[in-house]
This record gives structure tokens, C-alpha cells and sequence, in this order.
């Protein structure tokens, strides 16, 4: 996989209301290949980042380009993975019906879908480690089983980017690791870009770490010496220092 | 039950009553089960009372300038599609209160409908019926249209089903594989108007969403695929307009408010099956 630069965000800002900015003066190069992973603080901007890139919402000014071309452009070569506490859970839909979903696009085109896209879409279940539940219900699934048919979801249209909003947050920590294996897994053929709501630490699987707090930061991860947070957080993790401060994409540290 | 059955084979309006019941139960099972998943009967009861706007215009224009074209069934129709088009561009556009929305055009509409009817001379009788509903009123020119915005409603759900349905799961998802959200949702609103529209002929006004959301409501307990919940619900709306009107005919009865009832009582009764149910469960 080549390492060019396919998401640029050049002085980007962004907010919601006239009076506070949420985002201020962004500069983000993402390379092909990447697994990033985006922290900060509750508000400080994340979710809103990851819309940005989705095209779902504007900036006020700056520009932000995937693949050379706007984000409304390239929505084919994006898959996104809500958080899936957002919609009722009660959905009567099966899992099946879900990822296919992920084939509808701004072509309209009616009636059933193929045998083909049902194919697709068994071999993207398998590949995010639900193969067998595809004629469950999605109201049935566990939070981990729907949090992994939506990657499914986001993975039949063959983006080349994954965006993923909270992916791991109502997963205990044994769950956790086995989301990282396949996140790791689909890293081979995607960019990965995550936001996480923990501040503190990311998996060591992670490439690299994006801080936001209305500014954007990118900092270094070390290694978890402590052997107590080993405890905490299970094996595999990497301390953020956020007392660090590193080049744009690069983890040479500075002392600031 | 006798005499209804040997009454209906002699007495067309009873014939017209009993298909019109039949006819809209499609429509309202169809475009209920997409209502009451993306949680928007309010929705539909702000449409439905703004009807009465649309009636009472058209009647009072009809007569009062000698329209004999103009029906009342004409400004329903329009009315409903304006209201459903304002209340959509509001929820999606508008940064006002979506709610405050939707009850100031829930009463204003009912008000100036009784404006209208008030100012129009003649017979004024017939807000009770528009109210309340009288299926006994249907006439044939009336099936007709029934049966024509049930094909309507019905051929466009079947063209635009797979994405109204992605619209509803996760419209945000939706947007970002670039499917046109906005226009999906303003049909959904066009398809429940229209079937509001079907609907007042048979419960009235007031009683509307009751029949668009119970059998949905009681289908969505049993059947957990949307195809199923869809045509459970046709099935149940078809039950429910057939025996009110079956039941009231005897004991003159308003049959609009039987078939509520009834869809009422069986809606409790599975909520208490189910209740129940879950109770002997975890005592297992």
C-alpha cells in the first residue's frame, strides 16, 4: 500500500453557531494505509471532524479534500460506521437487510437487491467476524454484533476509506481486543480513521493519534510501562502524551 | 350480524361502506408501518386536523361562487399535501421548535375550517361526518378515488421501498452513501397525507391515527420483519373497519368510533399478552 497523502484538511473552521468556533484552523494530512485514531475531550470536536470529512456538514472556511476532490464527491470512496446506539434498536429489519443498505448510492434503482450484492454482503459480514447472523434480527444482536454488522454495512460499497464514530465505546475490554484484530485485519485494505472517547490511552495497533480540542494536536504514544495499568486497561495499550507535541503526521517529539 | 349480511347484498351504500373500509385499510397499513417507525404519527394527526381547512375551503368556494366541480375531497387532498410539505421543510431546514410547529398548524388548520363551514350557507350537518367519520356517506365516485390513491400510495412504496426503509433506519447513514434523504422523507410525509386524505372518509378526523398507528402498533409485536409488520397490518385494518362496521350496524352505532374501539381493545389485550408473557418468563 502506498503512503500518499489522500485526506487534506487545510485551514479548516468550523461551528455550529456564528459565536464559538468548534474547530479553529485545522491542518490534517491523512496518508493511505493510515489507522488513525481521533481523541479529545467531550465537545472538543471529533464527531464533528469525522462529519466534515463525511461531507455531512460544511466549513466556514478552508478546505478539505479526499482524493483531490471534495467530500460530497467522494462519498463512494468513504464507508462510515455510526455510533450504533443512534437509531432505535428496535428496528424491524434483519441483519442481512442492514448491510445491503450499504448499497443503495445517489444512483436511484429499484427493486430487489441482487444475488450478487447478497453475496457481497455475506462475505462483508464474515469479514467483520458475524458471518452466521445474517438472518437474525438486528434488534436480536448484542452491541458488539451490531457494532460489527455496521462495519459490514459500511464495507459492501468497496471504499477505500472506513470512518468510525466510538466504535468500541459499549464494549467491555476483553471485546475491545478482538475488535482491534479485525479493525487491524481490514486496516490491510482500508485507511481506518476511529474516533475513541478515551483521552488516556489507544490500542498499540493504532498508527497514529490525532488530538482535538477546538485545535488539533498530534502526539506521540509511548509504551505502557505501569504494570497496574496494564491491569486497567488489559494488555496492549499506549499512553497518549498529550505533554508532547509532534510534527504534522510525523511522531518526532518536541519538548514544549 | 344476520340482518347486516342480508341488508348488505340489498343495499349498495352498505356495499360501498364495507370496500371503502377494505380499500383504505392498504394504504393505511402500508404508509402506517413507515409512520410509526420513524415515530412521526403526530405527524399524521397534525395533517389529518389541518384537513379540515382544506374541506371547509372547498365547500364554501363550491358553493358560494357555484363551483359544482369543487369538491370537499379536492381541498382535503390539497391541504393535506401542503401540510405535510410545510411541516417537512420546517423539521428538516428550520432551526424553530419542530413541535410548536406542527400544533400551530394542527389548530389553525381546524380553525379555519370552522370558519369556512360556518360562513357557508346552507346545510352545515356534515362537520360531524368529517369529524367523526361516516363510512355509510362513501359514495361509487368515492371508491374510486380510495382505490386510486391506494394504487398510488401503494406503487410508489413498492418503487421507493428500499430506500424510504434505509431513510428511516439511519437517515445520517444515508445521506453519506449521497441518497437523497430529504426527498425520501418528504415522501413519506406526501404518502401519509394522501393516506390521511383515504382515511377520514371512514374514522374522521379525529380518529385517523388511531387507525394508521393500532395495527401497526399490535403487527410490530408478532412480526419482526417490516414486509411482515406491513402486511399484518393491512390484514388487521381490514378486520378491525370490516366488524366495526359489521357491529355497529345493528345497535346504530357511530361505526368509526366501534372500529376504533375495537382496535383499541385488541392493541391492550396483545400489550397485556405480552406483559404477561414476560413476567411468566423470568419467574421461569
Amino acid at each position: 500500500m502506498s503512503h500518499d497523502i489522500i485526506i487534506t484538511l487545510a485551514d479548516v473552521d468550523f461551528s455550529y453557531q456564528s459565536d464559538f468556533k468548534v474547530l479553529k484552523n485545522i491542518n490534517l494530512n491523512i496518508c493511505a494505509g493510515d489507522f488513525a485514531c481521533i481523541v479529545g475531550p467531550n465537545g472538543g470536536g471529533k464527531t464533528t471532524l469525522l462529519k466534515l470529512m463525511l461531507g455531512l456538514i460544511k466549513p466556514d472556511s478552508g478546505t478539505i479534500s479526499i482524493f483531490g476532490r471534495s467530500p460530497e464527491k467522494s462519498l463512494n470512496k468513504i464507508g462510515y460506521v455510526p455510533q450504533h446506539t443512534k437509531f432505535d434498536s428496535n428496528f424491524p429489519v434483519s441483519v442481512l437487510d442492514v448491510v445491503m443498505m450499504g448499497f443503495l448510492d445517489r444512483n436511484f434503482s429499484w427493486g430487489r437487491y441482487s444475488r450478487q450484492q447478497k453475496e457481497i454482503a455475506l462475505q462483508a459480514l464474515e469479514e467483520a467476524g458475524v458471518g452466521g447472523l445474517a438472518d437474525k434480527s438486528f434488534a436480536d444482536l448484542s452491541g458488539g454484533q451490531r457494532q460489527r454488522a455496521l462495519v459490514a454495512r459500511a464495507i459492501v460499497s468497496g471504499p477505500q476509506i472506513l470512518l468510525l464514530d466510538e466504535p468500541t465505546s459499549n464494549i467491555d475490554i476483553h471485546g475491545t481486543e478482538h475488535f482491534y484484530d479485525m479493525f487491524e485485519q481490514l486496516n490491510r485494505k482500508f485507511t481506518i480513521i476511529m474516533v475513541s472517547h478515551d483521552i488516556g490511552f489507544v490500542s498499540n495497533r493504532v498508527k497514529s493519534v490525532i488530538c482535538v480540542r477546538q485545535t488539533l494536536q498530534i502526539h506521540p504514544i509511548s509504551e505502557l510501562t505501569g504494570e497496574t495499568l496494564q491491569n486497567i486497561y488489559g494488555a496492549g495499550v499506549n499512553v497518549i502524551r498529550h505533554d508532547h507535541r509532534c510534527s504534522e503526521g510525523g511522531h518526532s517529539c518536541l519538548h514544549s | 350480524m344476520s340482518s347486516f349480511m342480508t341488508d348488505l347484498v340489498e343495499l349498495s351504500f352498505l356495499q360501498n361502506a364495507l370496500l371503502a373500509g377494505i380499500l383504505c385499510s392498504i394504504a393505511t397499513g402500508v404508509v402506517g408501518t413507515f409512520v410509526v417507525l420513524r415515530r412521526i404519527t403526530y405527524i399524521a394527526a397534525a395533517i389529518s386536523h389541518c384537513i379540515l381547512g382544506g374541506i371547509g375551503a372547498a365547500r364554501y368556494f363550491s358553493v358560494v361562487y357555484a363551483l359544482d366541480w369543487l369538491k370537499p375531497v379536492h381541498g382535503a387532498i390539497l391541504s393535506a399535501l401542503a401540510s405535510a410539505l410545510v411541516i417537512g421543510l420546517v423539521s428538516m431546514r428550520a432551526r424553530e421548535r419542530e413541535d410548536t410547529v406542527i400544533s400551530a398548524l394542527w389548530a389553525v388548520g381546524m380553525a379555519a375550517g370552522i370558519i369556512f363551514i360556518f360562513k357557508t350557507p346552507g346545510y352545515n350537518e356534515d362537520l360531524m361526518s368529517y369529524l367523526f367519520g361516516n363510512i355509510l356517506m362513501v359514495s361509487r365516485d368515492d371508491l374510486i378515488l380510495v382505490a386510486v390513491l391506494d394504487l398510488l400510495v401503494v406503487a410508489l412504496t413498492m418503487v421507493f421501498y428500499r430506500q424510504m426503509i434505509a431513510v428511516c433506519f439511519d437517515e445520517e447513514f444515508a445521506r453519506t452513501r449521497g441518497v437523497r434523504v430529504e426527498f425520501y422523507y418528504l415522501l413519506v410525509l406526501c404518502l401519509t397525507a394522501l393516506t390521511v386524505v383515504l382515511t377520514v372518509s371512514v374514522v374522521g378526523i379525529i380518529m385517523v391515527i388511531a387507525l394508521i398507528s393500532l395495527p401497526v402498533a399490535i403487527s410490530s409485536r408478532f412480526f419482526n420483519r417490516v414486509s411482515g409488520i406491513m402486511m399484518f397490518s393491512v390484514f388487521l385494518g381490514m378486520v378491525f373497519t370490516s366488524s366495526g362496521l359489521i357491529l355497529s350496524y345493528e345497535p346504530n352505532l357511530p361505526s368509526g368510533a366501534v372500529t376504533i374501539l375495537l382496535a383499541g381493545l385488541v392493541y391492550l389485550m396483545t400489550i397485556l399478552f405480552s406483559s404477561f408473557k414476560e413476567i411468566f418468563k423470568s419467574k421461569v
